[in-house]
């Protein structure tokens, strides 16, 4: 874990109000996994005091990783309009990553808007280590469909819906869920990330179908390395911070409130 | 030669006096990763309690300008686990440990108080007033002069360890809680504790935080807590602790001026998890270039 300055290789707005941010920092680079997070101080006028959370999108290579956000409040406003060369105040990896068992062989990645960020770079080290995927994401509309970078030679198939049905089939992702376990056959595990009524519909299909499922979750963070304790969640042996215990949970274990 | 940064604050040796404010710190654990902890002044360790407490539901934190709004609802695993884990941990630190507790009952304060006095790792006790008194209509012990100096003379009964008392600022007159706890046995006071707070978000029109009030902290009450040292610092004989949105060792110098004989790091940790580190190196820069040899050279040398 570090706590350095990162330069920002490049800013790109891939959809409405969606950022993505390359940032040249060897020491978090080289050492995150998928569903780690970094804790980024973003008003460099100091008029927002807390870092705003984010989870790794892709691990470019050993000195480059990417950040995928969307603008919902002023601390993200604030790090759209961050000027490229210029250096983010970032604490990092922190955070329990995705964990894929040995006897896992096919999986399937569910996202909800933003939600894609970390399951994209999960599902290049399940490329890697050569495990089957497929992809069903759920946004808004397609203005708010951020492209998933698979390679040519990756084996996973995109799936999408749209609330409004303007991509891929209408309906959340969890419907797009329920309708992908119907026509296929069934995953050995489920990783998904969203907002949290998605995670808990998630949760209630995969068991409902006997599927291992486990889930990135969010929370207001202060510190974002277990002191404040502002980021619990209810879970069967008691509360959990979601920055130092999780973020990624056994959906079984969580009790929703 | 080197400024001394060392400081007494009641009875307790400090390196400096920098310490970690309760609640911001965890047990140490957590920074101890960013931070050589027997660098500190004193680390002041999260509220204890009797019993193990859950804590409020979440969200338990939100962002104000310059500040934010907290109520974690003193989430903590209770007495006995805090002696077993977190001082078992402090053990290889040189560094004082303060232990803050907290109750909904007076008998709780002290029972708390007695169990932490057999424990040789704790050199000081801070006694945070500031909790609902269940007994009380759910009014904070801390809200008047009677029920501070209550739980204060109780405490003071069952323990030989230098007492600070953390006064609330949500009071009516602050100067007057401070000298009735201090009439009845306390060794120092810490200042302030937090504000109380709100925020609504407009579009669902819900409060921000899952417990509707919170506390507020950070850079945006700052001049609330210098002003009420200062009052405090003027009106007491025991050591003040300055506390309330220091971010760097210039916020830091302010509450000194007023009369803090040492200070507090709270929020900032979250932001800055080597805060207290910086702040302490700056303060010995300061004292340096100002030719001071002493941080008691500037304790309470405002010019007013």
């Amino acid at each position: 874990m570090s706590h350095i300055e990162a330069r920002i290789l490049t800013k790109k707005e891939v959809a409405q109000d969606i950022f993505k941010l390359s940032l040249f920092c060897p020491e978090i680079a080289s050492t995150v996994i998928p569903g780690q997070f970094v804790h980024i101080e973003c008003g460099k006028d100091k008029k927002f005091i807390l870092r705003r959370p984010f989870s790794v999108h892709r691990q470019i290579n050993e000195d480059v990783f990417e950040i995928l956000f969307q603008v919902v409040g002023k601390g993200t406003k604030s790090l759209a309009e961050v000027e490229v060369d210029s250096c983010l105040d970032i604490i990092g990896p922190l955070g329990n990553g995705f964990k894929i068992p040995d006897d896992c062989k096919n999986v399937l990645l569910v996202a909800g808007g933003i939600g894609v960020a970390p399951l994209v770079f999960l599902a290049e080290k399940l490329f890697l280590s050569k495990i089957s995927f497929n992809v069903l994401i759920g946004c808004a509309n397609c203005q708010k469909v951020v492209r998933f970078p698979l390679k040519d030679e990756m084996t996973g198939k995109i799936y999408f819906s749209t609330d409004d049905g303007s991509l891929g089939s209408k309906g959340n992702a969890a419907d797009l869920l329920l309708n992908h376990l119907r026509k296929n056959e069934k995953p050995d595990r489920i990783f998904a990330c969203g907002p949290e009524p998605m995670l808990k519909a998630v949760t209630s299909i995969a068991t409902r179908n006997g599927i291992s499922c486990f889930l990135s979750l969010e929370e207001r963070m202060a510190c974002g390395i277990g002191a404040c304790l502002s980021c619990v969640c209810k879970t069967k042996s008691g509360n959990k911070r979601v920055c130092v215990d999780g973020p990624v949970f056994n959906a079984f274990d969580i009790l929703w409130e | 030669m080197e400024p001394s940064l060392s400081v007494d604050i009641a009875g307790i040796k400090m390196k400096n006096p920098v310490m970690t404010a309760s609640g911001t710190f965890g047990s140490g654990v957590e920074y101890s990763d960013f931070v050589d902890l027997s660098k500190l002044g004193a680390i002041v360790t999260k509220g204890v309690t009797l019993n193990e407490r859950l804590g409020n539901p979440t969200p338990r934190i939100y962002e104000t300008p310059c500040g934010m709004l907290n109520s974690i609802g003193l989430q903590n695993k209770g007495v006995e686990a805090f002696i077993r884990e977190d001082l078992k941990f402090l053990e290889k630190f040189d560094v004082p440990v303060i232990v803050n507790i907290a109750g909904s009952t007076i008998e709780e304060y002290t029972r708390v108080a007695e169990r932490l006095s057999e424990e040789s790792m704790v050199k000081g006790l801070e006694l945070n007033i500031s909790c609902p008194n269940v007994k009380d209509g759910g009014l904070a012990f801390g809200a008047s002069v009677k029920s501070a100096v209550k739980v204060t003379s109780a405490v003071r009964k069952t323990t030989r360890l230098p007492l600070i008392v953390k006064l609330s600022p949500n009071v009516g007159n602050i100067v007057d809680i401070a000298k009735g706890v201090e009439d009845v046995g306390a060794d120092a006071v810490s200042l302030i504790n937090t504000l109380i707070g709100m925020a609504i978000d407009i579009n669902s029109f819900e409060p921000q935080l899952a417990n509707v009030f919170g506390g507020l902290s950070g850079p945006a009450v700052k001049p609330i807590a210098v002003a009420m040292v200062w009052q405090v610092s003027q009106a007491v004989d025991i050591p003040v602790i300055g506390m309330g949105g220091i971010i760097n060792a210039e916020d830091a110098l302010e509450f000194f001026l007023v009369g803090a004989k040492a200070i507090a790091v709270g929020t900032a940790n979250f932001i800055y998890p080597e805060a207290t580190i910086k702040i302490i190196n700056g303060l010995r820069e300061f004292l340096k270039k100002s030719d001071f040899k002493n941080i008691s050279d500037i304790i309470n040398k405002v010019k007013v």
